[in-house]
This record gives structure tokens, C-alpha cells and sequence, in this order.
């Protein structure tokens, strides 16, 4: 049988391609999320396979010297490695009790596994797969190693992205140590964020806590967010502080967070 | 060109690239090699500009859908830029490993670039460092990647040492 070929100029197949990555780029981010979930969802054991062997090899990297002992040392390690996996998973569940010990009573708090981490460059986020799907929301808050590491920015359950508050594109209203102002902090991007617009005649050290504000609906307490890693006076405006803030977890590390539903519905 | 090669290639090289590739990051920056970068520039160079077209842009997808935050930036920056480096090649054959360097440098800056001021356009916020983010991995990806271009060539079943401008 002869075969129909559908003859393209390679002009017109340009402008078809462009036209196409055009719409891509112009149609509404909730869409065009839905090709990155779905790419997460599909390829997630690979991915968290890969990640896992990732975060193996950085740890065991920085612990120099390691490569000149025996083979069973390897596997000892490998052991060690394994178990503390595991009571990183337990972590997991028991921050299910966190609600009474950090004033997050009534909220129902869903544990969910990393998939994927975007970390210092353009963008900062996360995609994880949420354990239950059930009342994820844009805005929520999500906590890695006790701390709020970012908030949800798209849901596509039982996906969700998290743009972390290093993103240039996360806004989160904070408070610096015991001081009750409340200040913008924006992301930066090199794995910390900024806080502006503080007078320098209120007393910030390096190493102060940072603290989210509450949020009504998303979030009823303050929890920690990260320290004052640099506070110098602003290059423009010699009277307010330039506050340099970095996470107090390892962001890039997590295999495991915890979204915050404040007001689960029944 | 063998597409289901290319399909399943693809996949796994994206796969690798959001997954593994944390293990060679350097600096602060965590700058690493960008193997859709290269990947590009190697079908842009090893095909027929017809099936450097297609590959371009079905990369930039794949860039897109794996480490972009805005969709649709780096299949018009691919596109447009492994399309271009198609038609130069038609012209100056860019063979020898050191010139295939300076058009994975050249090629990822100018992607790099553009993508991000796509990404501006779309109401991305502005990043302080990101040109620096940007020619790290231009450079790191065009120091490894004239090497990659063997096992990517097994893969296809292309002949590199053919010298042929189509």
C-alpha cells in the first residue's frame, strides 16, 4: 500500500513549532502545571530513585576518607544511611503530633514525599506527592524539619508545587526575633531571602530568628522560618537594614515535608 | 532519524537531569551540566535540518516540563536556537570537539538568556544571580559535553566521523 506523505516546509514546520511553544508560553501556568505533574507522576519511582542515589553520594562525599576503609565499612554505612531514611519516614508521622505541641490545634497536617527539588537557580520549588489529596490548596503553608519551608503555589492532587520562600517570586509576612514588627520577606534566590524596609535603629544579630506571621486560614501560630544570616545598613538607604535570611533546614536534602490545612473540612 | 530512539532517549535524559545530576553540582549556585543543552546542540549538528527543527523544539519540552518554571520558554528558546545552530551548520561544519565546546557555551548562554526574559515577560519575578547561573552551565555543559556526544551518537546509530552538510 502506498504511503501518504504529508509533505511540511521546513518554514512551515518552524512556524508551527513556534506558534505552539507561543500558546505554551501564553496560556494560563494552572494548564500548562499540568504537563510538569503530570511528567512528576509518571516517572516518580525514577525519580525518587535518582534523588535518593543523589543525596547518598553528596553525603557520602563530605565525609572524607571513608573511601580507604574495607567494604564492610561501606556496607555499615549503607546500613546506618538506610536506618536513618527510616526514622526520617517515621519523623514524617510523628509530626502528625505536632498540632499540639506548636499551637496547631485543629489542623490536619499531610505528610508528602519530595519528588523533585529546584534549588539556586532561576527558580525555587518543589513538587511533592501528597499522601492524601484530600483539601490541598494554593497558599498553604508547608513545614520540612520543623520549620516552614515555603507555601503551595499550584495543586494538581495528589501533586502540589512548592515554591519555597527563597524564590524570587515568594512574598511571606515575617517577624525578627522577640521584635513585634512585621516586614515582607522576598526570596532571592541563592538559597535565602531578604527582609527590607526595617529601621537600623532596632537591634538585629546575626542568628536571630525569623518567624512567619499568622495567617488567617492558612496558618494560626508563628513557626520558625529561618535565621538572620547578614544584616548590614542598605547600600541606598543607609537607615534601614539589609537582613539576609537562610532556611535553619537543609532544604535540598528533605525526602519528606508537611503540608498545613488549618481548617480541614469533614 | 529513528524517533522512538529519540523518544525514549529523551525521557531518560530528562529523567537523569532532574534526578541525578545534583551529584555534580558545583558552587553555591548548585550550577550542573545541562545534558538537554547538549542534546540539542548534538542534533542540531548530527541531523538534517528538518530533524533538527523537530528535535529543538521536542527538547525544549522536555527542558520545560523538567527544570523551567514557565512553560514554553525553553521550547522557543531551544527551538529558535537549535534551529539556527541547524542552518549555520549547513554553512560552517562545526566537527572538532573544541568548536562543538564553543557552541554548547554559546548556544546555552543565548537559551539560558532568553528563556529567562520569556520568563520575565510572563511575570517571573527577577533573580540577582542568574546570569552567573546561566554561563556557569553553559560552561560546565560545554566542557563535558563534546564527550557526551559519543554515547549519544551509539544511541541514535548516528555516524559522527561522516562529514556531510545537509
Amino acid at each position: 500500500m502506498a504511503r501518504k506523505l504529508i509533505r511540511v516546509s521546513r518554514r512551515m514546520l518552524f512556524t508551527w513549532l513556534m506558534l505552539a511553544g507561543l500558546i505554551l508560553l501564553f496560556a494560563p501556568q494552572n494548564l500548562t502545571n499540568n504537563f510538569q505533574f503530570a511528567f512528576a507522576r509518571l516517572f516518580r519511582l525514577p525519580l525518587a530513585v535518582g534523588r535518593n542515589i543523589s543525596l547518598f553520594t553528596r553525603s557520602w562525599q563530605s565525609r572524607p576518607g571513608i573511601t580507604n576503609r574495607r567494604e564492610s565499612e561501606y556496607e555499615n554505612y549503607i546500613a546506618n544511611l538506610t536506618e536513618q531514611l527510616h526514622s526520617e519516614r517515621q519523623l514524617v508521622e510523628k509530626l502528625t503530633t505536632l498540632r499540639n505541641k506548636f499551637g496547631l490545634q485543629g489542623a490536619d497536617l499531610i505528610p508528602a514525599d519530595v519528588v523533585t527539588a529546584s534549588i539556586g537557580g532561576a527558580h525555587c520549588e518543589l513538587i511533592i506527592y501528597c499522601r492524601r489529596e484530600h483539601g490541598l490548596a494554593k497558599g498553604q503553608f508547608v513545614l520540612g524539619d520543623n520549620s516552614i519551608i515555603g507555601t503551595i503555589s499550584d495543586v494538581s492532587a495528589p501533586n502540589a508545587k512548592v515554591r519555597l520562600f527563597t524564590d524570587p517570586a515568594s512574598k511571606i509576612p515575617v517577624r525578627i526575633g522577640k521584635l513585634n514588627i512585621d516586614r515582607v520577606m522576598q526570596g532571592s534566590g541563592n538559597n535565602s531571602a531578604k527582609v527590607s524596609l526595617l529601621s537600623t535603629k532596632h537591634n538585629i544579630k546575626v542568628g536571630d530568628h525569623v518567624l512567619t506571621c499568622k495567617k488567617p486560614g492558612f496558618l494560626d501560630t508563628s513557626l520558625i522560618i529561618g535565621t538572620v544570616a547578614r544584616c548590614k545598613p542598605d547600600e541606598q538607604n543607609p537607615s534601614l537594614w539589609d537582613i539576609t535570611v537562610k532556611p535553619v533546614c537543609d532544604i535540598e536534602r528533605l525526602n519528606s515535608v508537611t503540608v498545613i490545612i488549618m481548617n480541614p473540612q469533614e | 532519524m529513528r524517533w522512538l530512539r529519540f523518544a525514549v532517549f529523551i525521557l531518560i535524559v530528562t529523567v537523569l537531569q532532574v534526578s541525578l545530576l545534583g551529584i555534580v553540582a558545583v558552587t553555591q549556585l548548585n550550577i550542573r551540566p545541562n545534558l538537554l543543552l547538549i542534546l540539542l546542540v548534538f542534533f542540531a549538528i548530527y541531523c538534517n535540518t528538518t530533524d533538527a527543527i523537530i528535535t529543538s523544539f521536542a527538547i525544549g519540552f522536555a527542558a520545560d516540563i523538567s527544570i523551567a518554571s514557565v512553560m514554553g520558554s525553553h521550547t522557543i528558546s531551544f527551538g529558535l536556537l537549535g534551529t539556527a545552530l541547524a542552518y549555520l551548520h549547513r554553512v560552517i561544519a562545526i566537527r572538532k570537539m573544541p568548536y562543538q565546546s564553543l557552541a554548547i557555551f554559546v548556544i546555552g548562554s543565548l537559551a539560558g538568556a532568553l528563556a529567562h526574559l520569556l520568563a520575565l515577560l510572563k511575570g517571573q519575578a527577577a533573580i540577582s544571580n542568574i546570569y552567573t547561573v546561566i554561563l556557569g552551565t553553559a560552561l560546565y555543559s560545554a566542557i563535558v559535553g563534546p564527550v557526551l556526544f559519543l554515547p549519544a551518537a551509539w544511541w541514535m546509530r548516528i555516524k559522527t566521523h561522516r562529514f556531510s552538510r545537509h
